[in-house]
């Protein structure tokens, strides 16, 4: 074991400030509320300032170990190498669990801090201070993480060259996305932690009306944005790298990940049901802390080794902490919610089940179960393997007979739920609004057996996806009609966009999963094959050699055109075959190319294969209007009701009476 | 608003009605076209598991033992006529229970699909019931008291924003 050198001792000092600071924090500020003391409030501010400080200068001391090769810490020797190139060693910092936990701490702390600043002339207001006191623990377990079973700046043994610093895993170095899907996802994963802790000191303070989620609503909007975007990243970088064409394998992490997001989407879906109507309090309180709690549970799942996945990080000891720290927050969760129980009992009731509340009941019933069948499937190995102690796998078939029905199902809801109005809908209303949306559905289903599609469930999906989406259109219009460019703002306007781009991406995914076309040839240098319509000319086929690896790579033209180079290359350090596939991309259609194993440059014979996938960039086109729409639904919309405003026309008495 | 649009009464929908039934119903019976043998290899090898390497299927897998597997499949698609259930039968049994990526619908593992189905009709029966319950519950009529009432508060905030106009 090397001794601790300067990098090793002030990432610990870093660690050890940022741990004490938020524990002290977190301590202060539950003194200074029990006694109403504004002077000792006063004193919690620095403790964030300084647990901020020692998390950023903890990355920024691991940045430095990299950067500067400095082989005494053993995460160096384990994700560094001579001849990483500079962005993948960067980027190397989250490419293990124990550097992805400084990311994880960092991000938490930027979102203590801002919290405490932004709320900084409220923090006697005990919603606020409670708020603040559970990010602070938050913070200090992660820091706890970081300090003890991932210390990330342990000292290494002397490095021995021949076995040692290879660098991150080859699929960590071989694409830019590395660079923005991690951290993008982690912000939105940690961003869920302030509804959360908002949820807990309503819960705390007995405040549990609707003041506290007016203060979280944009909060969980923007870390939903981010969770969205970093799961599409994530498709976009399997696509762009893993050689198979696929964007989701129902892959542990990738549920682990999908997880959060359905509940996530509930809640910003019911939240709004609790603020017109009062109603829902536990189930949004408990889906905020299922969000928060399977973020905890997916990091222990794929972090602690129990379930394997290409994702998994090696086995650690973590497991217990992770596992120990869910059980707390589901624990004390419950418990503040029973305890609460008599000021959580709504005082509403529904009227109808057609209704734009009994859809959002619905929709949030579908996501739930959604939720729980992934999970089901996701640890359903492990209690097999507890009970009868024999491996079993569960996987995408599974889930994507379970996904079909009820994706289905919520697309006809996105379809129906923008036009109900609140209260209750007449068939007449109904009849009204839906038509052109319905026959937006007819028209979809008509142009996709027109272009040639078949199948039942992709059918159904381009039926509802049209009818969907004209009804968010027609929602638009209106908007846009009485209010001009305003009318794209706020929550319902910019939601109906989140919801074309989620169409989208539904539609894509039903289109690209349905009907690729594949074929692998043996070509020849200089011969032509032909394949659903298109001509694949092998031009050339050679070896090539980098710093890190060697590899073949084949030039093709398609239909006579310009030349894609898929390659194949192997990480030297690592004896790792990496493909590289080479996309042909249009709005209608993608030509993917893979160079297959056994292809030989000497005899100019490539063995490759062909995906024909369509519609895959509007994967990425919804991706982006989601982000986009996300932005939009955080401007404040217009016309802002104030709490005691009418919601809809009265009901006439004697309507009322005869329900 | 709505008598004028006499289009969107029964006749529009009845036409709608016809044109999805008629289209679905010569998308779905209509042949697909006949399949590569690579594109039923590799819909076959997305339904079983690598044996090696849980949580990839022999599809995604680029490993050996997935690549022998893949070619056992190969094998059979072009040298018999089984259909792809059978292939994927006769791989479980040749390369062992390991390779089963969909949990199969009897004893234990039945659970699987089992629960989700329990799950569904407990939120249906508890919706019917909630339902029920908020219809029985229609004291929520406003009397003139509350009506009363919400006059008196929202006159109360009309004169405190009369009294804060910068706000």
């Amino acid at each position: 074991m090397l001794a601790e050198g300067l990098n090793g001792l002030l990432g610990h000092t870093a660690l050890i400030i940022g741990f004490a600071a938020s524990l002290f924090g977190a301590l202060a500020l539950i003194a200074a509320i029990r006694l109403r003391n504004e002077r000792l409030i006063k004193t919690v501010m620095p403790y964030g300032w300084l647990a901020l400080g020692g998390a950023v200068l903890a990355v920024v001391v691991m940045e430095r170990g990299l950067i500067t090769r400095d082989w005494q810490l053993a995460y160096v020797q384990r994700v560094g190498s001579r001849d990483t190139p500079a962005l993948f060693n960067f980027t190397a910092l989250w490419s293990a669990l124990e550097g992805s936990i400084l990311l994880w701490l960092l991000l938490l702390a930027v979102y203590t801090a801002i919290i405490m600043h932004r709320y900084r002339a409220r923090l006697a207001d005990p919603l606020v201070g409670w708020a603040l006191v559970v990010m602070f623990f938050v913070t200090a377990f992660f820091f706890f993480l970081a300090l003890g079973p991932t210390d990330a700046f342990r000292a290494g043994a002397t490095p021995d060259f021949t076995a040692c610093c290879k660098g991150p895993n080859p699929l960590l170095q071989n694409h830019v996305l590395v660079l923005f899907h991690p951290p993008i996802l982690y912000l939105g994963y940690v961003g869920f932690t302030v509804p959360f802790a908002f949820a807990i000191a309503a819960l705390v303070t007995g405040r549990v009306g609707e003041g506290w989620l007016v203060e979280t609503r944009r909060w969980a909007l923007f870390a939903w944005g981010f969770l969205t975007v970093g799961i599409v990243l994530g498709g976009w970088w399997s696509y762009e790298v893993l050689g198979w064409g696929g964007v989701w394998g129902w892959d542990p992490v990738e549920n682990a990940s999908f997880l959060p997001w359905l509940t996530g989407t509930a809640y910003i879906h019911s939240v709004m049901v609790q603020e017109r109507r009062g109603m829902l309090r536990v189930w949004n309180l408990s889906l905020l802390v299922a969000t928060f709690s399977l973020t905890i549970l997916g990091t222990f799942l794929t972090r602690s080794g129990v379930v394997n996945s290409v994702h998994a990080f090696s086995d650690s000891t973590i497991g217990p902490f992770l596992l120990g720290a869910f059980g707390v927050v589901v624990l004390v969760s419950l418990g503040l919610i029973a305890w609460r129980g008599d000021r959580l009992r709504s005082p509403g009731a529904i009227d109808s089940p057609i209704s734009r509340e009994g859809a959002f009941l619905a929709n949030n019933v579908l996501l739930a179960l959604f939720a729980f069948v992934i999970l089901l499937g996701t640890v359903f190995p492990l209690i097999v393997e507890a009970k009868d102690n024999r491996k079993i796998a569960v996987g995408s078939p599974f889930f994507d007979t379970m996904s079909q029905p009820i994706g289905l199902v919520l697309l006809f809801l996105m379809a129906v739920a923008p036009a109900l109005p609140w209260r209750k809908a007449s068939g007449e209303l109904l009849r009204d609004r839906l038509f052109w949306p319905a026959w937006c559905g007819a028209g979809t289903l008509a142009l996709s057996v027109f272009l040639g599609a078949t199948g039942l469930a992709p059918l159904l999906a381009f039926t509802f996806a049209g009818f969907a989406g004209g009804a968010s259109i027609r929602q638009l219009v209106l908007a846009t009609r009485r209010q001009g460019y305003r009318g794209l703002l706020g929550r319902t306007n910019g939601g109906m966009v989140v919801h074309l781009g989620v169409i989208i991406i539904a539609v894509a995914l039903a289109a690209s999963n349905s009907y690729t076309r594949s074929a692998e040839f043996t070509v020849m240098k200089g011969e032509t094959v032909s394949f659903a319509g298109h001509t694949f000319t092998v031009l050339d086929v050679v070896d090539f050699t980098t710093p890190r690896t060697v590899g073949i790579k084949a030039e093709i033209s398609i239909d006579g055109g310009q030349a894609y180079a898929p390659a194949i290359s192997k990480y030297t350090a690592f004896g790792m075959d990496v493909p590289t596939p080479s996309v042909k991309s249009s709005f209608v259609e993608d030509i993917y190319l893979t160079l297959e194993n056994g292809s030989k440059p000497s005899t100019g014979e490539a063995k490759i294969k062909v995906f024909i996938k369509p519609m895959v960039v509007w994967l990425w086109v919804g991706g982006m209007l989601c982000a986009f729409g996300t932005l939009l639904a955080a401007f404040p919309g217009k016309n802002r009701r104030r709490p005691t405003d009418a919601v809809s026309a009265p009901i006439p008495l004697d309507e009322v009476s005869s329900v | 608003m709505i008598a004028a649009s006499s289009v969107k009464r029964w006749p529009g929908w009845v036409l709608l009605v016809f044109v999805v039934a008629g289209c679905l119903a010569y998308g779905v019976t209509r042949d697909a076209g006949a399949r590569t043998p690579e594109e039923r290899v590799e819909e076959i090898s997305k339904q079983l598991a690598c044996p090696i390497c849980n949580g990839e299927t022999v599809y995604e897998s680029r490993n050996t033992a997935s690549a022998s597997i893949r070619a056992e499949i190969k094998n059979q698609v072009s040298a018999t006529d089984a259909s792809d259930d059978a292939i994927i039968a006769y791989i479980v049994q040749q390369f062992g229970a390991k390779t089963q990526l969909l949990p199969r619908a009897s004893g234990f593992e039945s659970l699987v699909w089992v629960i989700p189905g329990v799950a569904l009709v407990c939120a249906g029966v508890g919706l019917f019931f909630s339902f029920r319950k908020w219809r029985t519950n229609v004291d929520t009529v406003p009397d003139a008291a509350d009506r009363a009432r919400v006059d008196a508060a929202l006159a109360a905030e009309d004169a405190a924003a009369a009294e804060e106009p910068a706000s």
